[in-house]
């Protein structure tokens, strides 16, 4: 196991450089000159040079990389094009903890949901349920999350316009606004899981163990939960990796159509203003979230499965 | 030969729906010469009626029209980025998986590299920071390559890993080693030999993952950074109707209905081509 952890963590060292490298390159070699962007059309050598000197653009840029990386480590982000001289860290915070829960709950929704589901649906594999349920969740997959949401919406608008109860289409605070943002992102993933769940079960339970289980006289609770779940559930641990950047990565849409704030939506005013560092830190901060969190779940799945850990 | 692709109604459901949508793309404005720039002041934000069959958006123009023009930008970003995938990454994997030594060291870790980013966030990145400056290049069509461009490099790693892998497999088969022995080059093995036997995999894969593209353009779009008015994409049209979907709801669901059934006909359409090459 150390051995492991050791090898997984040099991966993880490997993959940070990477984003950290290919976010600052990008950066660098955008075209236009930020500090003249940045002053309009007053011409000042003086501030000129003083501003350059203050964002760093005045030195090589394997300095300006190496300062770049230092500063991120001490949490430091850069500072706004738009907003001369405000770190980037001060426009994006607000949006970190709205963003996190608005995932973290979609994530969860769609384990809560989709993991039950392709267990039922395992049960009588090819039954009605099965099938009427393994459809709506190809949909789920399928249709990407903004037409969902499209869909959700004018659901609501028409419910609102007969008068019936809905919910709100856009804003972030009441309880009420967490539905139809927490839905259209966790429906991909969603559906994923569910049919991978299934898919699972059923290879599971064609095993001989799981005859032997039945032939000792188990009841079907024990069967499915204690005994083909279990197993089950090892591939699905490996995909939660994956699903988070694909929540994180459907976040940047679902904030931007139901006007949540969080920090896809403040990357997609950074887009609008042309402010690079805002944009770069928040590609920054998602990947390494994702890096984190595939770290973790490869973790747990050599935990969960021994035979990870010692082969390769 | 077709008949055995078509043997389940649902690929060839979606192959005729998918064909239709191509030649309404294509010759489309030919039988519906409706303007998709302009505006019509009197009907904003309409239903569908007679004059406008899938209503206006909110500054009047026609949502047929515009839906037509969407679609092309779809599908030309979409056979852009698999044409790029196939030559450059199915190319270098294929090179990569048959020499191996310093191209596949080479190929591999840039794969893993661009790999290090999580799904669109790359292509996001890059179209944003490059975006405003390919804006005025020739008329509209320097943002959809930058759009292509961004989504290929976000692309090609995955089909270069999986081409590497299979001329791995491919290279130590017999015949191979017998047209070696033979005096073949190495250049007469990889044209006569590797490619052929590979293609029809490539196919597959550029079919399976050409829905992923559409929908990368769409949210690319969506975030405004993929086409610039006077063209429009599927994205655009629906992240601009959401802003007075209060009023008018079928603003919303036209372009979002036109992009799912894209979407869902090209995964089935890919699946029918799979099982075919793979059954045979």
């Amino acid at each position: 196991m150390p051995q492991f952890l050791l090898r997984r963590l040099l991966q993880l060292v490997f993959v940070l450089f990477c984003i950290s490298f290919i976010t600052f390159m990008v950066g660098h070699l955008a075209p236009g000159d930020p500090i003249q962007a940045m002053m309009g059309n007053r011409r000042d050598p003086r501030l000129y040079e003083q501003l350059r000197r203050q964002y760093g653009l005045d030195r090589p840029w394997y300095e300006q990389y190496a300062g770049y990386v230092t500063g991120v480590l001490q949490g430091d982000l850069g500072k706004s094009y738009r907003y001369a001289g405000r770190p980037v860290w001060d426009l994006v915070k607000q949006g970190v903890p709205v963003s996190a829960s608005l995932g973290l709950a979609a994530l969860a929704l769609s384990v809560l949901v989709g993991v039950p589901l392709g267990v039922l649906a395992s049960v009588r594999a090819n039954g009605i349920f099965d099938r009427a349920s393994m459809t709506l969740m190809l949909t789920l997959f399928a249709v990407p999350s903004f037409v969902i949401a499209g869909l959700l919406q004018s659901l609501q608008v028409i419910l609102f316009q007969n008068d019936l109860p809905n919910l709100p289409t856009s804003g972030w605070g009441k309880p009420e606004n967490w539905v139809m943002p927490v839905l259209a992102l966790a429906a991909a993933t969603m559906g994923y899981l569910a049919r991978l769940t299934r898919a699972s079960m059923i290879g599971v339970l064609r095993q001989d163990y799981i005859r032997t289980a039945w032939a000792k006289g188990a009841g079907a609770r024990r069967v499915y939960m204690h005994h083909a779940l279990r197993n089950a559930l090892i591939p699905i641990v490996t995909v939660l990796g994956p699903s988070v950047a694909f929540v994180v990565v459907g976040s940047f849409v679902v904030e931007n159509v139901f006007r949540v704030p969080g920090i896809g939506f403040v990357a997609v005013q950074a887009i609008n203003t042309r402010d690079y560092p805002v944009i770069q830190s928040v590609a920054l901060l998602l990947a390494l979230v994702v890096a984190v969190m595939s770290l973790i779940t490869d973790v747990l799945y050599g935990i969960l499965d021994p035979r990870i850990r010692t082969q390769s | 030969m077709l008949r055995r692709l078509f043997r389940s109604r649902v690929v060839l459901l979606s192959a005729i729906f998918l064909l239709a949508l191509i030649l309404v793309a294509l010759f489309g404005s030919l039988f519906y010469a409706v303007d998709p720039s302009a505006l019509d002041v009197n009907n904003l934000r309409a239903f569908p009626t007679p004059a406008h069959p899938m209503g206006t958006d909110d500054l009047g123009r026609d949502t047929l029209a515009r839906l037509m023009m969407g679609l092309r930008v779809s599908l030309l970003v979409g056979v852009a980025v698999e044409a790029f995938n196939v030559i450059v990454g199915a190319g270098l994997g294929i090179l990569a998986g048959y020499f191996g030594g310093w191209i596949d060291i080479l190929v591999s870790r840039t794969a893993d590299m661009l790999f290090a980013f999580p799904g669109l966030l790359l292509a996001i990145l890059i179209s944003a920071i490059f975006g405003s400056s390919v804006g005025g290049f020739a008329g509209g069509a320097g943002r959809l390559l930058l759009v292509s461009l961004s989504l290929a490099v976000v692309g090609w790693p995955l089909m270069a890993r999986y081409t590497r892998g299979q001329t791995l497999a491919l290279r130590e088969r017999q015949f191979i080693e017998s047209t070696r022995a033979l005096g073949a080059s190495d250049r007469h093995i990889l044209w006569r030999h590797i490619l052929p036997n590979l293609a029809g995999l490539i196919i597959v894969s550029a079919t399976l993952d050409v829905a992923g593209v559409i929908v990368s353009e769409a949210t690319l779009g969506l975030l405004g950074l993929s086409a610039q008015p006077p063209q429009t994409s599927l994205g655009k049209m629906i992240v601009e109707a959401f802003s007075y979907i209060s009023l008018n709801w079928t603003q919303v669901l036209f372009p979002g209905l036109v992009l799912a059934l894209l979407v869902l006909a090209l995964s089935f359409v890919g699946d029918g081509l799979q099982e075919y090459v793979e059954r045979g």
